[in-house]
């Protein structure tokens, strides 16, 4: 419990942390911040409103900390005022419509690729030295040093503009209102599956490696030799002895792999065009709508926390030792 | 005394290598010996002399880079090294058990001790789990835990306590021989005696066979029937416990007789064993020991000696491996 | 008779020798690290032939990289071994030079990282206590932060920033990791007694951590350094490729982001995109299979040597014995 408590301390530290960076970054920069921060701005909002959303971001009258506490509180209110360069629509609405087309796409592309990784790492490291073991971790070496980007693009290249097997963009066709009928669900999965594909593969090798690597050194320990000695099926000691103890390093590894996913949804969004929080950061850059892009970085911050906790709960549940 | 039943355990010419890129290094070399039902033989050596080893060898549990090259190791008749891995399984922990040296290390640290005892019996026989449960309660009470820890996680075991749920694991199956590689090894001097204590009291009430493995001669003296000495993977002389401690004839065994301080007796001073271990790659012509050896002869540096009855009459079960032992009082 | 003011000539002679002997010392390690690992060999072969390559642009390739040589789009030929870009400029020359923009970046960012991580991780793995408090709170929280967004929100508020600034970005941020490990091996050592013998002597912590502690985490932080060369790499080229870097400058990453706003694959001119592309991916595993033969130096249990074979080979021997006999 008291392990719960400090990493939910933690997490909030870091959300903290996160806010007063956007609160800083915009002082830092050369010149007026305002006017930075708002360039884009000018002659796309009416003055008062202007003038409102600066004060709302805690550029008012007075000392720093109180512009800081000004913010602070904006943020925590979830008053995040309107969009730039999508204006007259709030921050918060845009999020919203984004937020879960990436939850949905890293996330499931998280699990799948963790799921085939452990099972190849586990195949790779119960056959070391054979073609298997040697061929897998090099390959997928090799894969995943390919920029992200690329990869997407390749596979946007082969299958959606020559293959034509799927479609170019977006998250489910434009034409179709949402609802949940099944022609929009199965739009909604067409449209995902290239994406998810691209995912997948950047981040499978991760896996693939962790796993064969927390097998090799778990294999190595004696209770393995006791559950040999003891006559247990194999099926049993690879997984209640082995898999078992190897998947705690990887559950860790897996808090440090959440970072990476999230940029490569960043890339892979922008090549399909497809609708989420990825791609609204790549819009906003490109627009210099800096709040909109600083929403976007503590939303990503704040998920990337949220999968973090679940590593640690999940954790939490697999290693006893920590249970006292 | 000299046995004339059947031996449980044979191991007969046993090789242990060690594949290298650079040569296989052999760490049992053509050892044999055999235990008698309920005996307790012990078996002393150095670091890195190959005992445990062998340990391993009995339950052919060696994994690459190690290999039984040669030999048989019979049990009750039955090669163990040409059994498929079936049978391999059937008579493992069935018929021969483990206790490792560090129970922290045998013990699965996610699974509760419950499972890790029931698994074991749920493997080779077919019981209720609830059965399952009640003899693995049983088992823990014989060994002195109250069997409300069947719940417990190892960490959250003393470490006495952990020994004592290896043993407890061991006897399960009412093994007819448990190999024991270093149990008290990694405990303090309190609680080893416990253990011994307790060891002696269930080899007596369940007559099972103990292989007794240890660096600790003293130990080994109170519990071993007889006691082997190996050095750099060769068995060097074999006799009953009391000979060995008290008439060490092998020039290895008198160093480490005369390495270990008794409590009582008068004050001498200790003598260790000059020099070090074999490297196993480059292996010498002749006696293995002959860099070490005090009594070396020119013969040791050439010839290996043999496991021969020792020179000495009437002593039927003393087996020696050296030149000047078993040339003593061979008329010229 | 004086003694004179120089070195009797034996000395001087063994001195000299030591020097040699010294040399040989490493030599035989580093060949001992090389034979019989196809995965080392193989990875330096990679990183180096791609370093050389890169260093010796302007004396391979026969095109200046910015120079127009040709019509847009060209597809690779005899003349224009990768084809040219959509302002007709050559590929292979592009890569080529861009090659050292892009290492220099990878390798300079890992080297502050590497930099920092071993600063952060020595202090707080050897002096503990507040100093090591202090230290992890802050290196935890900047490795939960996912790196990538952050990189971009730092370079927009940077505007269009020049080569030598990202590799800063990327060195200031990515050194969290490896600071936790290298304070964890360090707390490792820290306990053995040579450490504290060391310190009972009254050796000061300078020389305690750099002659004792330092020597032993050389592999954890070369692989460390290995390790974020392929990330930096990646980064840099992310960056670039979403617009972040500056297009003026030919780097791996900016001709990914100018084929990305020409439609290469759309249009067809696969090379121009293909090429930046699978000269990072080369260069990262090339990267990555170094670094997976130097964890298997910090932990053997992780090599695939070649004593399986022989064993197998032997096991099979021995199984068909017994079954004859």
């Amino acid at each position: 419990m008291g392990f719960i408590l400090r990493r939910l301390a933690f997490y909030l530290a870091a959300i903290f942390v996160a806010i007063s960076f956007n609160f800083i970054m915009p002082r830092l920069m050369p010149g007026n911040p305002v006017d930075a921060l708002f360039a884009s701005a000018m002659g796309k909002m009416p003055p008062e409103t202007l003038a409102a959303y600066k004060e709302m971001l805690g550029f008012v009258d007075g000392p720093l900390w109180k512009q800081y506490f000004v913010y602070i509180k904006s943020v925590l209110t979830w008053d995040l005022g309107p969009t730039i360069m999508l204006y007259p629509v709030q921050v918060t609405d845009v999020l919203a419509a984004k937020v879960p087309w990436t939850v949905g796409l890293a996330g499931l592309s998280t699990l799948i690729a963790v799921f085939i990784g452990i099972i190849i790492g586990t195949y790779a490291s119960y056959n070391r030295g054979k073609f298997v073991d040697s061929f897998m971790p090099t390959f997928w070496a090799f894969v995943g040093a390919m920029p992200q980007a690329v990869t997407a693009l390749f596979i946007f290249f082969l299958f959606a503009l020559t293959l034509r097997w799927f479609p170019l963009s977006y998250g489910a066709n434009p034409d179709l209102d949402p609802a949940f009928s099944w022609t929009y669900i199965s739009s909604i999965l067409h449209h995902g599956v290239l994406p998810l594909v691209s995912m997948v593969l950047g981040g499978i090798g991760a896996w693939i490696f962790n796993m064969r690597n927390a097998m090799i050194n778990v294999l190595g320990e004696d209770f393995i030799t006791m559950a040999k000695a003891k006559g247990l099926s194999s099926r049993r000691i690879m997984t209640h002895y082995a898999a078992r103890n190897a998947i705690l390093p990887v559950v860790t590894g897996i808090s440090m792999q959440i970072g990476f996913v999230m940029a490569g949804a960043i890339f892979i969004e922008t090549v399909f065009n497809y609708p989420g929080l990825g791609l609204l950061m790549f819009k906003s850059l490109e627009s210099r709508d800096y709040p909109t892009m600083q929403a976007c970085l503590l939303l990503i911050v704040v998920f990337v926390l949220i999968a973090n906790f679940i590593a640690d709960l999940l954790y939490l549940w697999l290693d006893p030792r920590l249970r006292n | 005394m000299i046995r004339t039943d059947k031996p449980l355990l044979s191991i007969r010419k046993v090789c242990v290598d060690y594949v290298t890129e650079h040569g296989n290094a052999r760490a049992v070399n053509e050892v044999s010996f055999d235990i008698y039902p309920g005996e307790t033989v012990g078996l002393a050596g150095e670091s890195g002399c190959g005992k445990s080893t062998l340990a391993f060898a009995i339950a052919n549990l060696h994994e690459a880079p190690a290999l039984i090259s040669e030999g048989e190791i019979l049990f009750e008749g039955r090669d163990i090294l040409k059994m498929s891995s079936t049978q391999l399984r059937d008579f493992r922990w069935n018929e021969t058990s483990m206790v490792f040296q560090s129970a922290m290390n045998s013990l699965n640290p996610v699974l509760k001790i419950s499972e890790q005892i029931i698994d074991v019996i749920l493997a080779h026989k077919k019981v209720s789990k609830e059965e399952a449960w009640t003899r693995g309660a049983e088992l823990l009470s014989t060994v002195g835990i109250h069997p409300s820890r069947m719940d417990s996680y190892p960490h959250q075991l003393s470490g006495g306590m952990r020994q004592r749920v290896v043993i407890a694991i061991a006897l399960a199956l009412r093994p007819k021989l448990i190999v024991m590689d270093e149990p008290t090894t990694a405990l303090d001097v309190v609680v080893e005696r416990d253990i011994m204590d307790e060891l002696f009291e269930l080899k007596e009430k369940f007559g099972f066979a103990i292989l007794f493995i240890s660096h600790d001669l003293g130990l080994m003296g109170e519990i071993a029937d007889r006691i082997g000495i190996m050095y750099a993977g060769k068995l060097v002389e074999m006799a009953d416990a009391a000979q060995i401690l008290e008439q060490p004839q092998h020039p290895y065994t008198r160093g480490l007789v005369g390495s270990f301080p008794t409590i009582h007796g008068p004050r001498v001073r200790l003598e260790g064993i000059p020099g070090n271990p074999l490297n196993l790659l480059e292996t010498p012509e002749g006696c293995y020991f002959q860099a070490r050896c005090s009594d070396c002869i020119d013969k040791c540096l050439t010839q290996q000696p043999k496991l021969t009855q020792s020179a000495q009459a009437g002593e039927r079960d003393r087996l020696v491996a050296c030149h000047v032992a078993t040339d003593l009082e061979v008329p010229a | 008779m004086t003694e004179s003011a120089h070195q009797p000539p034996a000395l001087a002679a063994v001195q000299s020798n030591r020097f040699g002997l010294v040399m040989k010392k490493y030599l035989t390690a580093i060949a001992r690290f090389y034979r019989g690992n196809p995965t080392a060999i193989m990875g330096t072969f990679i990183v180096g032939s791609l370093i050389i390559m890169s260093l010796a642009a302007p004396l391979i390739a026969q095109n200046e990289p910015t120079k127009r040589v040709a019509r847009g789009h060209q597809p690779p030929s005899m003349e224009l071994l990768f084809g040219s870009t959509r302002s007709g400029k050559d590929v292979f020359s592009q890569v080529l030079h861009g090659g050292r923009i892009s290492l220099t970046v990878a390798f300079g960012a890992a080297a502050l990282t590497t930099v920092i991580a071993v600063l952060v991780g020595i202090s707080a793995g050897y002096f503990g206590g507040k100093v090591d408090e202090i230290l992890m709170s802050v290196t935890n929280i900047v490795l939960v932060f996912p790196q990538l967004p952050l990189l971009i929100i730092l370079a927009a508020f940077l505007g269009q920033v020049g080569p030598l600034i990202i590799a800063v970005i990327i060195g200031s941020t990515s050194w969290a990791w490896g600071a936790r490990i290298i304070r964890s091996q360090t707390m490792a050592i820290r306990n053995k007694e040579f450490i504290t013998s060391a310190e009972v002597m009254g050796e000061s912590k300078a020389r305690i951590v750099l002659v004792e502690i330092l020597p032993n985490l050389i592999s954890i932080v070369v692989g460390g350094f290995v390790g974020t060369s392929i990330y930096a790499l990646m980064a840099e080229a992310g960056l670039e490729f979403l617009g972040l870097g500056d297009p003026t400058v030919i780097t791996w990453g900016t001709m990914l982001y100018w084929a990305q706003s020409n439609s290469a694959f759309i249009v067809g001119a696969w090379w121009d995109m293909v090429v930046p592309g699978m000269a990072i991916a080369i260069m990262g595993g090339g990267l990555a299979l170094l670094n997976m033969s130097i964890d298997q130096i910090s932990n053997p249990k992780l090599k695939t040597g070649a004593y399986i074979k022989i064993w197998r080979k032997q096991k099979a021997q021995m199984i068909a014995r017994r079954a004859r006999s």
